[in-house]
């Protein structure tokens, strides 16, 4: 899993991010990861430990002080605004732990949202929204606001709009950290069946036994360091 | 994202709060509205003095000037640069005749004046008293409130403006028509000319001058005098030749006694009307040849325009406080709407939205604003030009003044004011959008 070989779907040299301050935040520090395509990734550390600014890179949020990131051969690092606009719409889809749901649009608008950005026509836009609410359960709840829904709900809504476009990314930071135990385990079994029918899935979280169950393998950072890479299985 | 889009979320937007964009756009409306209702005012005043121009045809005639003795009074300082040199040939009937003969003039009126006392019962005013052809009274240069115009055939009618009949006690302006009006003329007194009161004249004790009384019928009642580059100057008008009859001293101005006496029987200035106004250079050319100088009011409208232009910027800039205030309001609740979804752009930014996306999502919210506000404020400034125009007429109709569009509506100051409303709310938001389009997304999502 560790591999840098030319089938890695993502790979990360040398990944360094400093945040400017008067003592400068070294977040990362040369973190060097190859993730193949398929794999579910698991991604721990304690609190600072850079987890969070790796997801950010590697989704297209944030840039890097130095080192790269290439995803399916494409080096992200060097993407303009707008083309790292696109990356984040159409190469990978994104679930936070608050689950960042607009509040006054209803699932379906916010499912759709990427597809908004995207120029497709509101009928199009209409039909993959109920399309990928369904896959995730919820097409009797298109037209409910998130305040309407329950946590995991709000969060299968959110999952729906990751993957409006299709990504072969799915890059998840703590998507259980606002939920009970039996949502968390919902909300997982989800995601490990979307891998198990192709999707790359990299996902923080704290729950080692989560972790475990699920990932086919763990990278644990502290001080914004790889300190442990763990294959699983 | 696609233009309907942006429009449909702008919209959205915008109805959510309902009460921040009505008050938002109902600055823009006050300020369109003042913006509208102010460039109307000042095209219609323009459209009412150049259609009267044109109604009045004074753009078909020229006066021309005697001798002049260098300026005197008012009118001699507004027509300075029009003024014949002294050395300009007198201008007696003949050299009128000699004028009418050029190709392309109709006719020409010379102008006679002269003082008058002017009664009815108790009631007296002093005025001038002015020689008009019945021919011009006619041509519309006089508008009438009541009555007519005088004929050849009626030497005793007499036209009085509708301000002296206030004055001598009318009130129903109607009612004057036919009624009789006695002028009281300066003459000559031969009896005081013999030489113990000519000693006693120089004493200053008396002056050789006695009154008489001549009684007109009111023909017609006018409502204005004074226009027509001063070919009508007076607020009694009489017909041609009757000054002949009346032993009449034609001084209108002190000056006058000093003139010499090579100008008796020679007129001040006489109005020339073309048979069409391109006859006007040629005809000028000829009279500047013959050593007058002239003036045309078809010569002027350049000016004319130009004053208009300069009322129009100065009423367009008090609408334009209005509009200033009003766009501070935009950027105000544009920079709050920022503020207030700064999560909502991380969140947008994430899912892929482009900074151009988030900029015009912004750009189209002010630009509604804009345009609501230009649509409400263009109908609130036309009802509120209508109902200022109303009142005024109102008012005005007491006076007896008829009724007058004061306000005129061109197309384009629809239009205009419209785009300008959505270009001035698009300036407003520039600010906020590039604010918003530079939303850092990952603090953005961090954000409570």
């Amino acid at each position: 899993m560790k591999s840098t070989g030319p089938c890695a779907l993502i790979e990360i040299q040398e990944l360094t991010r400093v945040y400017p301050a008067a003592i400068p935040v070294r977040a990362l520090d040369g973190v060097t990861v190859a993730i193949p395509e398929g794999c579910f990734l698991g991604i721990s550390g304690s609190s600072g430990s850079g987890k969070s600014t790796l997801l950010n890179i590697v989704g297209g949020l944030d840039r890097p002080t130095s080192g790269q990131v290439t995803v399916e051969s494409r080096r992200i690092s060097d993407l303009g605004s707008d083309d790292l606009a696109c990356y984040r719409r159409e190469q990978v889809g994104m679930v936070f732990q608050s689950f960042n749901l607009i509040p006054a649009y209803t699932a379906m608008e916010n499912v759709a949202l990427p597809l908004l950005f995207a120029g497709i026509a509101r009928s199009e836009r209409i039909r993959r929204a109920e399309e990928a609410l369904n896959a995730v359960g919820l097409a009797s709840r298109r037209d409910h606001r998130p305040a309407e829904l329950s946590g995991g709900e709000q969060q299968r809504v959110a999952i729906a709009r990751a993957l409006i476009n299709k990504p072969k990314v799915l890059l998840a930071d703590e998507p259980t950290g606002n939920l009970d135990t039996t949502t968390s385990a919902q909300i997982l079994r989800t995601l490990a069946d979307l891998n198990t029918v192709g999707l790359t899935v990299l996902m923080i979280s704290h729950e080692e036994r989560l972790l475990r169950e699920f990932a086919h393998a763990i990278v644990r950072l502290r001080d914004g360091r790889v300190i442990e890479y763990e294959s699983i299985r | 994202m696609r233009i309907a889009d942006h429009v449909h979320q702008s919209l959205n937007n915008l109805w959510k709060k309902k009460l921040r964009t009505f008050l938002t756009a109902a600055g823009v409306v006050i300020g369109i509205a003042a913006l509208f209702s102010m460039l109307a005012f000042g095209k219609g005043m323009q459209k009412n003095v150049l259609d009267r121009f044109v109604r009045l045809e004074l753009f078909r005639y020229i006066t021309v000037f005697g001798p002049s003795e260098g300026p005197r009074g008012p009118r001699a300082r507004r027509f300075r640069d029009h003024q014949s040199p002294p050395t300009a040939p007198p201008l007696t009937d003949e050299r009128l005749a000699e004028i009418a003969n050029i190709p392309g003039v109709e006719a020409v009126f010379p102008e006679v004046r002269f003082p008058a006392v002017v009664r009815h019962e108790e009631a007296e005013r002093f005025c001038l008293v002015q020689e008009l052809s019945p021919e011009i009274v006619a041509s519309g240069l006089v508008a009438f409130r009541t009555g007519g115009p005088y004929t050849h055939d009626d030497p005793n009618a007499v036209i009085v403006s509708d301000s002296l009949l206030r004055d001598l006690g009318f009130t129903d302006p109607e009612a004057a028509v036919g009624k009789p009006l006695t002028v009281a003329t300066i003459r000559v007194d031969a009896g005081l000319l013999n030489p113990l009161n000519i000693a006693t004249a120089l004493t200053g004790a008396a002056l050789p001058f006695g009154q008489e009384e001549h009684t007109f019928t009111i023909a017609g009642v006018a409502e204005r005098m004074g226009i027509g580059m001063g070919m009508v100057r007076s607020d009694v008008l009489i017909p041609a030749g009757t000054a002949a009859r009346m032993k009449t001293v034609s001084v209108t101005h002190l000056s006058d006694l000093f003139k010499s006496t090579d100008l008796s029987g020679a007129y001040s200035a006489a109005a020339i009307r073309l048979t069409s106004t391109t006859h006007l250079d040629s005809v000028k050319a000829v009279l500047r040849e013959w050593g007058y100088g002239t003036f045309a009011l078809a010569d002027e409208v350049d000016q004319i325009e130009t004053a208009f232009l300069l009322m129009d910027m100065f009423l367009a800039a008090i609408g334009m406080i209005a509009l200033l205030v009003a766009s501070l309001g935009i950027v105000n609740t544009m920079v709050m709407a920022t503020l207030e979804r700064y999560r909502e752009i991380g969140i947008m930014k994430a899912v892929g939205a482009r900074n151009s996306d988030v900029r015009r999502i912004f750009f189209f919210e002010s630009g509604a604003i804009g345009l609501l506000g230009g649509l409400f404020g263009v109908l609130f400034g036309w009802l509120a030009s209508l109902l200022i125009n109303d009142i005024v007429n109102y008012y005005l109709a007491a006076k007896g003044v008829s009724r007058t569009n004061y306000f005129t509506f061109p197309l384009w100051l629809w239009l205009a004011s419209i785009i300008f409303a959505i270009a001035v709310s698009l300036a407003a938001g520039v600010y906020p959008a590039i604010r918003a389009a530079k939303t850092d997304p990952i603090k953005a999502l961090r954000h409570d």
